[in-house]
């Protein structure tokens, strides 16, 4: 079975994305080390250390956080699909040939996905180089901006797209050839508290994750390497948040539910969102991650910057010079979170209102039975924004974590550095949550529109 | 003075109304000039071979689709000429559906769908409609499933739980796609017995859709559709009535 190449679109621009920003990340570092090898300060060793293992750190994030986006839509993909996905196994096919066709197709997107970002990397970063040396920007050398090691980041991003279609259509082994007559169903939330492998694989995951970043964080004190155990947690214990949300994630949505008020529309929606968890847990954990990442980020670089300047009151001889640095790192940082934020938003846009199309029949039904189009985009809009606010505290509280112990194990070490406590600069965290709630908005509002336009009667034909 | 349709004891009827599908070649043409009243207080049948046009009959005189032409009117609304939230307000509070199929809102339970209709409206249900809810249920033999989930039932099970709602609201009239399609022929019995003594005692009207000649013959009146036309009516009549006129209309074509 194949799916739709439209299903894909958002995907192949994900894994673009990540792949880009793999092969962006190698230049930049390339060329950051060369400027940086030109300057004479103390700890120029460690900073070229620190910032090869940032690019690594980043790049790391940035595909898993494009392979979670992709599980998750081909999850959505396979969900609105399941009667077809049934009658393909009425009709004889077997659910794991099904699943390899699935993930076949990732393959394919990984690759275009993957070949397309190097592309794109291949003539951005000369013409910004040249663009540099022009004005000034940085000093005139020779750049090494096509390394082999270039191959590493396309190969594994065309690797990570494989394995997340194939996570992410596990899915289909639970679609039996009976569904084929019965409206596609969610399991409820007492199929999935009774999914007790994974509710326990994901409370290990959690527990190893959070003691990885414990010991990180401990190694951190002595060495940079505790930055690399501490992000093995950080995806560890991500991994379990979100393969256990549909768990937790329902309590967490009854309570913002509450504030929705009591109307038809805003009850319906709240049922929804709590009745199925899964389609809520797809939905909302784009908006988590956008959320976790900008906050990670940004609290990570207030920690790297008041860390050094901890370490500079300390022991100014050995900072001199060190400003220069910051504000580039700086910037970099702030590209660095703009490209996995951005392909977090890529997903989350592409989720959000993927499954608000893939309920265009149940849409039909309610406006049958007397919800008006504006009633059913007040339900759609309830819905998101009662997603929104549970993923935005969610992510706001991972991202803190994440980011505080990054910059405690990456810098811990350092001269003068020792422990902090985590600093949140706010306003960026703002800024964040505004632009979270302002895209999960307009991703649900502009395909209920496009659901609520068409009759009910085509509604309800609509597969 | 002018004759309303209800002055007629209509509850809905449909004038001159065409519904083609598609435009050149390929257009279908699946209701041509169908003039007919429901009547208040009545079971109506509408009976026909597959893709004669029932189904679009039924969602244009319902408001959820336009006819191509014509006018359709529901007492004394003329619903062609309405907008798509008058639509939408008049099919919450004076009409009420079964459909062939995916009745349900998949995420509530049997009970919220069939208060559906009053949330809607922004009430709760009084006394007597609660009362009349609870008949409903029992006779429908949903009591016991109320807290369940449409795929938590049997098709059959689900078909009664959206003929419940359906009737739940009293509403001027009440549409039904095969209501009795997917049940065994006694639950199909009792239910249909059920729409029969809605009309005859609570003076429900019901224009029901069905292929099935003993469904037919619960009615008070049976419409036959063929090739998008009406092309025969016949009053109260045995299940051998209906099916003898069925054979001779198959014969002749
Ligand atoms: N959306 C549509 N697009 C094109 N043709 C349609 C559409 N809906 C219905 N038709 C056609 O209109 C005709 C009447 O369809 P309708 O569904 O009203 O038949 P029906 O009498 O209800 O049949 P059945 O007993 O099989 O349910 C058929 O030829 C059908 O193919
Ligand atoms: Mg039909």
């Amino acid at each position: 079975m194949r799916m739709r190449l439209g299903d894909y679109t958002a995907s192949i621009l994900v894994t673009m994305l990540s792949s880009a920003f793999g092969v962006l990340l190698l230049q930049g570092t390339s060329v950051l080390t060369t400027i940086i090898s030109g300057d004479d300060i103390a700890q120029k060793e460690s900073v070229q250390v620190a910032l090869s293992l940032v690019s690594v750190i980043f790049f790391a994030i940035a595909v898993y956080v494009g392979g979670v986006v992709t599980a998750n839509t081909v999850g959505t993909v396979i969900a609105g699909r399941t009667r077809v996905i049934a009658l393909y196994r009425l009709v004889g096919a077997s659910a794991s040939s099904l699943r390899r066709a699935v993930a076949a197709d990732g393959l394919l997107v990984g690759v275009v996905g993957s070949v397309l970002g190097l592309a794109v990397a291949s003539i951005l970063t000369p013409v910004s180089v040249s663009i540099g040396v022009a004005t000034d920007a940085i000093p005139s050398a020779r750049y090494d901006l096509f390394p082999v090691i270039l191959a590493v980041p396309v190969l594994a991003v065309v690797l990570v797209t494989w394995l997340a279609s194939w996570v992410g259509s596990r899915r289909i082994l639970e679609v039996t050839p009976i569904q084929a007559g019965a409206a596609a169903v969610e399991p409820s939330r007492e199929d999935i508290a009774s999914h007790p492998v994974r509710n326990a694989g994901a409370f290990i995951l959690i527990g190893v994750g959070v003691l990885l970043l414990a010991g990180g964080i401990a190694l951190g004190m002595v060495n940079m390497l505790g930055v690399l155990v501490a992000m093995l947690g950080g995806i560890l214990s991500f991994t379990g948040v979100v393969l256990g949300a549909p768990l937790f994630l329902p309590a967490i949505l009854r309570s913002t539910g509450r504030m929705l008020g009591s109307g038809p529309a805003a009850k319906v929606a709240a049922a929804n969102a709590v009745r199925n968890p899964a389609r809520s847990t797809r939905a909302t954990i784009g908006v988590v991650i956008g959320v976790t990442l900008v906050t990670m980020f940004a609290v990570a670089s207030q920690g790297y910057v008041d860390m050094i300047m901890k370490g500079r009151e300390a022991y100014p001889a050995d900072y001199q010079g060190i400003d220069e640095t910051l504000a580039v790192t700086i910037g970099v940082f702030a590209v660095l979170f703009g490209f996995s934020a951005l392909i977090a938003a890529v997903g989350m846009v592409n989720n959000l209102s993927l499954s608000v199309l893939q309920r265009t029949r149940e849409i039909g039904l309610l406006r049958a039975l007397g919800f008006t189009r504006t009633q059913i985009r007040r339900m759609i809009l309830a819905e998101s924004v009662q997603m929104t606010v549970a993923a935005v505290g969610f992510g706001l509280v991972l991202g803190i974590l994440y980011g505080w112990a990054g910059a405690q194990s990456l810098l811990g070490s350092i001269l003068g550095g020792g422990f902090m406590l985590p600093s949140v600069p706010w306003l960026v965290v703002l800024g964040a949550i505004v632009a979270a709630a302002a895209l999960s908005t307009a991703a649900s509002i502009a395909p209920s529109r496009r659901a609520t336009r068409i009759s009910p009667v085509a509604a309800l034909a609509v597969e | 003075m002018k004759i309303t349709p209800t002055d007629l004891g209509l509850a809905a009827r449909v004038v001159h109304v065409s519904k083609s599908f598609g435009i050149g070649q390929g257009a279908v043409v699946a209701l041509s000039d169908v003039s007919i009243g429901i009547r208040r207080g009545q079971f109506t049948a509408i009976m026909g071979p597959s893709g004669s046009g029932k189904s679009t009959l039924m969602h244009i005189m319902a408001g959820l689709d336009t006819p191509t032409s014509g006018e359709a009117w529901l007492g004394d609304t003329q619903i062609t000429a309405l907008d798509d939230t008058a639509l939408t307000r008049l099919r919450r509070r004076r009409i009420g559906f079964v459909f062939q199929s995916f009745n349900l809102v998949p995420t509530l339970s049997a009970r919220d769908n069939i208060l559906l209709p009053f949330e809607l409206d922004g009430r709760t249900p009084t006394a007597d409609e609660q009362g009349w809810i609870n008949t409903l249920c029992d006779t429908l033999r949903i009591t016991d499933r109320l807290t369940h989930r449409p795929h938590e039932l049997s098709g059959g099970q689900q078909q009664r739980v959206a003929i419940a709602r359906a009737l739940a609201t009293r509403p001027d009239l009440v549409f039904a796609d095969e209501p009795t399609g997917n049940l065994d022929s006694r639950t199909g019995r009792e239910v249909l017995a059920l729409l029969a003594e809605a009309c005859s005692k609570f003076g429900q009207s019901i224009a029901m859709v069905t292929h099935d000649p003993v469904a037919a013959s619960y009615a008070d009146r049976v419409l036959i559709l063929a090739d998008g036309k009406v092309v025969h009516e016949l009053g109260p009549s045995t299940p051998e009535q209906i099916s003898g006129y069925m054979l001779a209309m198959d014969r002749a074509s």
